[in-house]
């Protein structure tokens, strides 16, 4: 099994479901079960409830997450009074969520217990870099369901991507909207000059013209577009949305003349939210789309077994996303699969 | 008066405490629950330990300070003979070692403004294996049992293999035992540590004390705020005066903020002077410098003597309330009712007075202004008002804004002797560039 071996090469990775109930938490304790502990220190956090013996919204089993003795692992209070297993407290930070203060400890005797640790991404991010003090070589981030923000590339740079039949029962629905966001992940990187200018600011839409100079298009987001009375794409290369990027815009672009010779670019894959339609249409125009930040796509995990008890075949559900996306996929649960 | 309740007085006091660098969440909260002093002897206590400060280098300590949490109810509950979990001895084990970091920092200094407890036994009780790092949970070395069914927890558990069922029930008899066991130990650490839980108390007050005062140090060297001297029923005069507020805008827009003189005692004073002569500022310096004396901060003048009061009154005119049904007029003379009442109530109040009866007209105006200053007569902890009318009363100290010369506002104050204010008004609003035809007006019709 080789992507835990592409995962040591990353000192942070987040986990990510595109629904409930595809296997994330499987995924998780498959990642943490086989990393070489021996020799590296691990930090791990979810950013929703993660671990809990049933699903809070559809009650059906679920696994719990196993932390191994010499772990890291930081969650609310409350959580941490339930754990059951052997931890040193080593940290209260100063995050809070509803269910009490965030607390980080090192496990002594492996065991199970519920994470629940910060959500929004600033704190993530805090985390990320406060457990660093602790010496830790990776820090794994269970992201929650359609929060895709904690696969960031600002707060982690590889990322394990889960999908199954609770995305879509249908293989041809999920394979399509698997290799969309695939697709998203793996926008190319703007290689220009002007990028380390964008990359420091902070909102608003942005144009980059021919001779190199950024423009403001003094627009609040990509929101305000229908207050514009100008075409913002004439003269321009670049076009840069520092927040979301939504059908508006890329409509916007895709239906002017000068679709083939702009570029649109934004922070990362997780400021993506068009529909697949209209990036289609804006793709056959000649239109682009560039990430300032690129995630690494570590894997693709599926279940294919859905919460209403709905079951896919495994293995041509894997053979026909890996045609689809060109990355191996794997389905842990079928397969026990070994190092 | 809280400080809390004082911050809502609009004199630049929110200011100060926004640039104020407390460095822990219960220096913070001890200062805004923090009374309003007013006795000399507590006031002199407070300058000699800010002084003591003001003369060291803070910077290690501060650093520490920051580490600093709030732990106030795990205490409470240690000192109630609560059983306290995981996260409380951490709590506890935290407090004593940033404790004794900084005490032994201090003795290091040569500090004696805030003392420290000792409790290097407290820290012992809970670092058994004595590793001297700030992390805690049940050791094994608190009891061989322990050890021991942890050491079988692990046997079972390996990596988190699946179990077969009679291993996993093996394994719930041991979390069970090990919770047990567990439960047995901080019974007996809750013990054995509760007998230092007015120590460490004490340690988290003077710790957040100490964090107040190297605030308010760096604050004062920062600002170039001066130390006050105190007095009880005196003068209170400023020599150099500012505002920090009103200096950091004035600087924003590249201009310099002039500081002024002042001085009273028990007789009222009336300041006269020209429109944007910095009359309300003079008001709202004495406000501030007024409160933060009181509160133990440096003050905001070259050097100063501060008669200490009971209540500091504020009325700067904009009592008008909507919701209350009350005019601007009625808002404000009620204001000022209540501020005289007190005075003959025998409350020691420093009243600062806005343009009393601005909004009516100017010869009721006059007269409600005389029979204010001749109503109040002598005032024990000062009284000052600011006004444009002609008020020829003479139980009164003057004060006039020097106002423009050569076309220059100086809003430096000077000693006056005569009630005629000055008549400054077209001249400024002229400078302000308005419509010339009403300039012109306006000089015909006074000329008539």
């Amino acid at each position: 099994m080789p992507f835990i071996n592409e995962i040591l090469k990353y000192d942070s990775l987040s986990i990510v479901g595109l629904e409930k109930n595809v296997g994330k938490t499987e995924c998780l304790n498959y990642i943490l079960y086989r990393l070489p502990l021996h020799k590296m220190k691990v930090a791990v956090t979810s950013i929703g409830i993660d671990g809990e013996n049933k699903d809070q919204v559809t009650s059906t089993k679920k696994p719990e997450i196993f932390l191994r003795e010499g772990m890291y692992f930081s969650t609310a209070e409350a959580h941490y009074k339930e754990r059951r297993l052997v931890s040193e407290l080593v940290e209260i930070t100063d995050e809070r969520s509803s269910l009490g203060r965030i607390v980080t400890a090192k496990v002594s005797v492996g065991g199970k217990a519920l994470i629940s640790g910060p959500s929004s991404g600033v704190s993530l991010r805090r985390w990320v870099a406060g457990v660093k003090k602790f010496g830790t070589d990776l820090t794994i981030i269970d992201g929650a369901i359609s929060r895709l923000s904690s696969a960031s590339p600002a707060i982690s740079k590889a990322m394990v991507l889960s999908t199954g039949a609770a995305f879509s029962s249908n293989i041809n629905t999920l394979v399509q909207k698997t290799r969309f966001v695939v697709e998203m992940i793996g926008l190319p990187k703007l290689e220009d000059e002007s990028r380390d200018a964008l990359c420091d600011i902070e909102s608003g839409v942005w144009g980059v013209d021919f001779e190199g100079n950024i423009i403001d298009f003094k627009l609040t987001s990509a929101l305000a577009l229908s207050s514009l009375k100008t075409d913002i794409t004439a003269g321009m290369k670049l076009i840069y949305t520092v927040g979301a990027l939504t059908d508006k815009l890329l409509n916007l672009v895709a239906d002017s003349k000068n679709v083939k010779d702009v570029t649109l670019v934004v922070k990362d894959f997780t400021k993506i939210f068009v529909g697949e339609q209209a990036y289609r249409v804006f793709c056959s125009r000649g239109g682009k789309i560039k990430v300032l930040q690129k995630s690494k796509l570590v894997a693709v995990c599926v279940n294919p077994t859905a919460p209403n008890g709905y079951v896919l075949d495994s293995d041509i559900l894997c053979e026909k996303l890996q045609e689809a996306i060109g990355l191996p996929v794997y389905d842990i649960v079928k397969n026990n699969y070994d190092i | 008066m809280t400080f809390k309740s004082a911050l809502d007085i609009d004199c630049g006091i929110r200011y100060m405490f926004e640039t104020l660098d407390i460095m822990s969440p219960c220096g913070r909260k001890m200062l805004l629950e923090s009374q309003m002093m007013t006795t000399k002897r507590e006031l002199d206590f407070h300058y000699r330990r800010l002084n003591e400060i003001y003369d060291k280098d803070c910077t290690q300590i501060a650093n520490k300070l920051m580490c600093l949490k709030d732990i106030q109810t795990t205490i409470s509950r240690l000192e109630s003979g609560t059983v306290l979990d995981d996260i409380e001895f951490f709590e506890i084990k935290y407090l004593s070692i940033v404790s004794g970091e900084v005490k032994q920092l201090l003795e290091q200094q040569r500090i004696i403004a805030v003392g420290l407890p000792e409790l290097k036994d407290v820290v012992d009780i809970l670092d058994p294996d004595r590793l001297n790092i700030p992390s805690f949970y049940v050791y094994d070395s608190y009891s061989d049992e322990l050890r021991e069914i942890r050491k079988q927890m692990r046997a079972i558990q390996g990596n988190g293999e699946d179990l077969p069922d009679e291993k996993r029930a093996e394994l719930a008899v041991l979390l069970q035992k090990n919770a047990d066991l567990e439960l047995e130990v901080r019974r007996d650490l809750s013990g054995r540590v509760q007998v230092y839980a007015s120590d460490l108390a004490l340690a988290l007050r003077n710790l957040s004390i100490l964090d107040i005062l190297i605030a308010k140090a760096a604050q004062m060297k920062k600002m170039g705020l001066c130390f006050p001297v105190v007095v009880e029923d005196g003068e209170t005069f400023y020599n150099g005066m500012f505002n920090p507020a009103v200096k950091a805008h004035v600087a924003e827009a590249g201009r310099e903020f002039i500081p002024v003189d002042i001085a009273f005692e028990r007789e009222p004073v009336t300041i006269i002077g020209a429109n944007m002569g910095g009359k309300s500022v003079v008001l709202k310096s004495l406000a501030l410098n007024q409160l933060l004396t009181q509160f133990g901060f440096g003050v905001a003048a070259h050097d100063c003597c501060v008669n200490l009061v009971e209540e500091i009154s504020l009325c700067i005119g904009d009592e008008q309330s909507i919701v209350k049904g009350v005019s601007s007029f009625a808002g404000e003379i009620m204001a000022i009712d209540a501020v005289i009442k007190g005075i003959r109530g025998g409350k020691s109040i420093l009243a600062l007075i806005d343009e009393p009866a601005r909004t009516t007209n100017p010869v009721e105006g006059t007269a409600l202004v005389e029979g204010l200053l001749d109503v109040v007569g002598e005032v024990k902890g000062g009284f000052v008002l600011t006004t444009h009318y002609n008020i020829l009363n003479d139980n009164v100290k003057r004060y006039r804004v020097r106002g423009l010369v050569d076309g220059v506002m100086d809003y430096t104050l000077q000693r006056t002797y005569c009630g005629e204010v000055p008549h400054e008004a077209i001249a400024i609003a002229e400078s302000l560039g308005i419509d010339a035809q009403w300039i012109e007006c306006t000089k015909k019709n006074l000329n008539n």
